[in-house]
């Protein structure tokens, strides 16, 4: 069924696919395949149908919410030898790929001719379009282009019975099964052929970070730049803690001195992003701005983006344990929500850094802790999981990127009726009557919500500076 | 006691009454709101219960720093952008019966959309959140009102499109944009060719269209639409110019007209349709637009049928319009017509028609060989929503 190599049963072996970047969560699959055509995919898929045996997709691993956690006696699927750019067309701007194609790897097939693809999550050196689908992956730059969903014209799917189908497209009727797989976290199937939209790169990229005395500030500011009619590419926020850890990190040039450091970038034509770049100016100084700085060139901008992305990787410079927490709020919410995120961490006697798409209001707080000390762990855990349920509460989501896999399914009866549960699990039993398809992700079962994950640890894509976690 | 025949009308005005006109019926339920595209889709069967969203027209938030806003199904879409246009913003779509009083929530189960999607997508892009109320009287939300989120499954995007077959949509959150400070349109004169050539060059060119669209009118005209800041929409002007002399050539720019304003109600008009003529909706590749347009001709010259094209060029959706001949005729054209689109990858469904065309050729497909590969999965998609097939059944694809 597959060719050498495409089996992995050695115990020792099977222990480098026990988890994804939710590194807390280990499991080590009874068998890993690595199929390198989707009719092996569709075979190795029907025959767990066939024996009753569960299956879990996996790309690069980088996931950050245990989607790609193996199942004990199921097999895992990894999608990483799928890695070929089938088909190009400049003309229509679409590019066909297999799953385990990187999401950076697809820009660069196409650079050449002023194209790219514009979902940006921060690992897409290393991630797979594949998981991307899988999760409907964003990015810094999602606030004005959009996340997978808007970027995936069609799929080729194997379902969990071992059919290869084709969901999506121009030739295709009927209910839009593309929309409801993108996603669905590999609960519903596996993507074994991808179609995407390219985008035109901008003539035009202008970048500015503005330092406030408060993360407050720094939320007017951004209610002032969208209330102007302005959709930026990305807003960024980072508070004071933030900032130091970053600084520390990349010295990338943020204030030490700022409560608050904002990242706003423009793009498209020129005319255009030169007027809507100095209404921003305006708008930031207006709110209170203490310094402005421009970036002069693309590798000021570059240097600016560093910083911004390495205050994850760099947070571990100013505590040596930390969670990190993916919610969304109303943006017009923001000022409030991190006054009693501060309150609540004052309560628990612990440090939350803020680094967060203020643009779209998904916030990052990073919950600091110190294993060492006795109970703190527990205390920071609990502190993470209290700031996601505010986001809840405040009429926000769960997850706005990391998705939900097996480290939310029992935070969803929080966000979710248990009618709408039921729903959703009556649509996954469309797909997947014998529920083999990645079990135990998104939705809640009782026994999973017994459990509790452990402390994050990094993964070691991290550790390297390969990728952050944002 | 009821006329034999005749449907009983229920008009819900909240949720409660919603389940109730589920829960408290039996038989065939269709969902209607202003009827502006009631022939979309398969006849299917007769509803004996049509449940009207006419009270429920409520804006129930707008939360403009948030933008976004949370819409009952049956406020009017000119009534909700009015609404939102006086604090600067839209919902930036455009369908064409929206000057009919076309609502929120018909336009999403049928997924339409005007030029705007060039730019903007369609409502599957823009809502966000989706209360439904299955046909067993279960309330289901799916979303929510953050533009980003990805907890649980998108069933906004199974509901959007699916012409009432799955729920009833009781409640929708969308995404809002910024009404732009600045439209021109630049119209030029062109042929598929010709109008092919130009729509990928400015998909091409740093010029961000808000549409892009092709109507066989007068010989053929190519128009784009701009939207933004005053300087900037200017500039963009120019530069389409531009590309329209190194694209056409010189003669061809120098007859481009720059207009202020859209041409969104001459473009509704020629995708809509009217009484009296036959709509279908063709998906091509943006660069087939030739080959639809041709296709068509061949087909409706054969029939001696009048056919115009309306064309969304820069996303490759074809809108023909058929008028005189008979309802054969119609059919035949359709047919052909469909048989040239699929053999070269793409679809044609059934919109409007005139009374005859049904039992002569499918809303959805012909060849049983180009039905969807995921029709199985969609029909156990459909028997677990709505397992005893009471809303609009045979109204979709595949008899669904």
């Amino acid at each position: 069924m597959l060719g050498p190599g495409g089996v992995v049963a050695d115990p020792v072996q099977l222990r480098t696919y026990e988890c994804d970047g939710l590194t807390g969560r280990r499991v080590a699959p009874a068998l890993v395949v690595l199929p390198e055509t989707a009719g092996q995919v569709a075979a190795v898929v029907r025959a767990c149908a066939a024996a009753g045996v569960p299956f879990v997709a996996r790309g690069a691993g980088t996931g950050l919410s245990g989607g790609a956690l193996p199942v004990a006696d199921g097999v895992l699927i990894v999608l990483s030898r799928m890695r070929r750019v089938l088909s190009v067309d400049i003309a229509n701007q679409r590019a066909v790929v297999e799953p385990g194609v990187t999401n950076s790897e697809i820009t660069q097939a196409v650079t050449a001719h002023a194209l790219y693809y514009a979902p940006d999550p921060s690992s897409q050196i290393v991630c797979t379009i594949g998981g991307n689908v899988a999760e409907n992956s964003g990015g810094a730059h999602c606030l004005k282009y959009g996340f997978t969903t808007h970027h995936v014209v069609a799929l080729e799917v194997v379902t969990p019975d071992g059919e290869i189908v084709r969901l999506g497209g121009i030739g295709d009727l009927g209910y839009d099964l593309r929309g409801v797989f993108v996603g669905s976290e590999g609960t519903l199937g596996i993507a074994t052929k991808v179609e995407v939209r390219l985008v035109r790169v901008p003539e035009s990229v202008r970048t500015l970070v503005a330092d406030f005395a408060s993360p407050h500030a720094a939320g007017d500011a951004v209610s002032a730049i969208i209330a102007e009619g302005i959709v930026p590419a990305a807003v960024e926020m980072l508070d004071a803690l933030a900032i130091e850890a970053c600084e520390a990190g990349t010295h990338a040039g943020y204030s030490l001195d700022a409560g608050a450091a904002l990242v706003v970038e423009l793009d498209g034509p020129q005319a255009e992003v030169e007027a809507e770049f100095a209404a921003v100016r305006r708008l930031c100084e207006a709110a209170g701005s203490t310094h402005l700085r421009i970036a002069a060139d693309d590798a000021e901008r570059a240097l600016i983006w560093r910083g911004r992305k390495a205050a994850f990787a760099a947070m571990g410079r100013l505590s040596p344990d930390y969670f990190v927490q993916d919610g969304v709020i109303p943006r017009v919410r923001l000022g409030e929500v991190l006054e009693r995120i501060a309150g609540m961490a004052d309560l628990a006697g612990l440090r939350v850094a803020n680094v967060f798409h203020a643009g779209d209001g998904n916030l990052h707080p990073l919950v600091l802790y110190d294993d060492e000390h006795e109970g703190e762990a527990v205390r920071a855990e609990r502190l993470a999981t209290a700031i996601v349920e505010l986001c809840v509460e405040v009429g926000g989501s769960i997850t706005g990127e990391h998705g939900v896999g097996t480290d939310k399914a029992c935070s969803m009866p929080k966000m979710f009726t248990a009618d709408d549960l039921a729903v959703m699990a009556r649509v996954k039993a469309a797909f997947d009557p014998a529920g083999i398809a990645n079990p135990g992700k998104v939705l809640p079962t009782p026994r999973l919500c017994g459990e509790r994950p452990g402390p994050y640890r990094p993964h070691s894509l991290e550790t390297a500076g390969v990728v952050e976690r944002l | 006691m009821r006329a034999a025949g005749a449907p009983v009308t229920v008009s819900p005005a909240d949720l409660a009454e919603v389940r109730a006109a589920m829960t408290d019926t039996t038989g065939a339920l269709a969902f209607a709101g202003a009827g502006t595209k009631r022939q979309w889709g398969s006849p299917g069967v007769p509803a004996e219960v049509v449940v009207t969203t006419g009270a429920l027209d409520q804006l129930v938030d707008h939360s403009a720093g948030d933008m976004i806003a949370v819409v009952q199904p049956g406020l009017p879409l000119a009534a909700l952008q009015a609404a939102l246009a006086a604090h600067g913003q839209r919902l930036a779509i455009d369908p064409p019966a929206q000057g009919e009083g076309a609502t929120l929530g018909g336009t999403f189960a049928a997924d339409d959309a005007g030029p705007l999607r060039h730019r903007f997508g369609t409502l599957r892009d823009l809502a966000i959140g989706v209360t439904a109320v299955l046909a067993d009287g279960t309330v289901a939300h799916a979303g929510g009102r953050v533009v980003k989120n990805v907890a649980g499954f998108d069933l906004g995007k199974l509901l959007c499109g699916s012409l009432g077959t799955l729920a009833f949509v009781a409640e929708l959150v969308v995404r809002l944009h910024p009404l732009p400070e600045a439209i021109r349109t630049v119209r030029v004169p062109a042929d598929t060719e010709t109008g092919t050539r130009l729509a990928l060059a400015v998909a091409a060119s740093p010029v961000v269209a808000s549409a892009v669209d092709w109507q066989s009118d007068a010989s053929g005209m190519l128009s784009v639409r701009l939207e933004g800041r005053p300087a900037g929409v200017a500039a963009q002007a120019d530069a389409l110019r531009t590309i329209i002399a190194a694209t056409a050539g010189r003669e061809v720019a120098g007859r481009a007209q720059t207009l202020d304003g859209s041409d969104t109600a001459a473009l509704a008009m020629a995708h809509a349709g009217v009484e009296g003529e036959t709509v279908a909706r063709a998906a091509t590749l943006p660069d087939d637009l030739a080959a639809a347009a041709d296709a068509l001709a061949r087909a409706a010259a054969d029939q001696r049928v009048e056919a115009a094209l309306a064309s969304h060029t820069g996303v490759g959706l074809h809108t023909a319009r058929l008028r005189g001949g008979d309802a054969a005729g119609h059919a035949a054209v359709v047919r052909r017509w469909r048989a040239a689109v699929v053999a070269r990858g793409g679809s044609v469904v059934l919109r409007r028609r005139v009374p005859g065309v049904d039992g002569l050729v499918d809303a959805w497909f012909d060849d049983p060989a180009f039905a969807p590969s995921a029709l199985a999965l969609m029909r156990r998609v459909k028997a677990q929503l709505d397992p005893d097939g009471r809303c609009a059944p045979g109204s979709f694809v595949g008899g669904i």
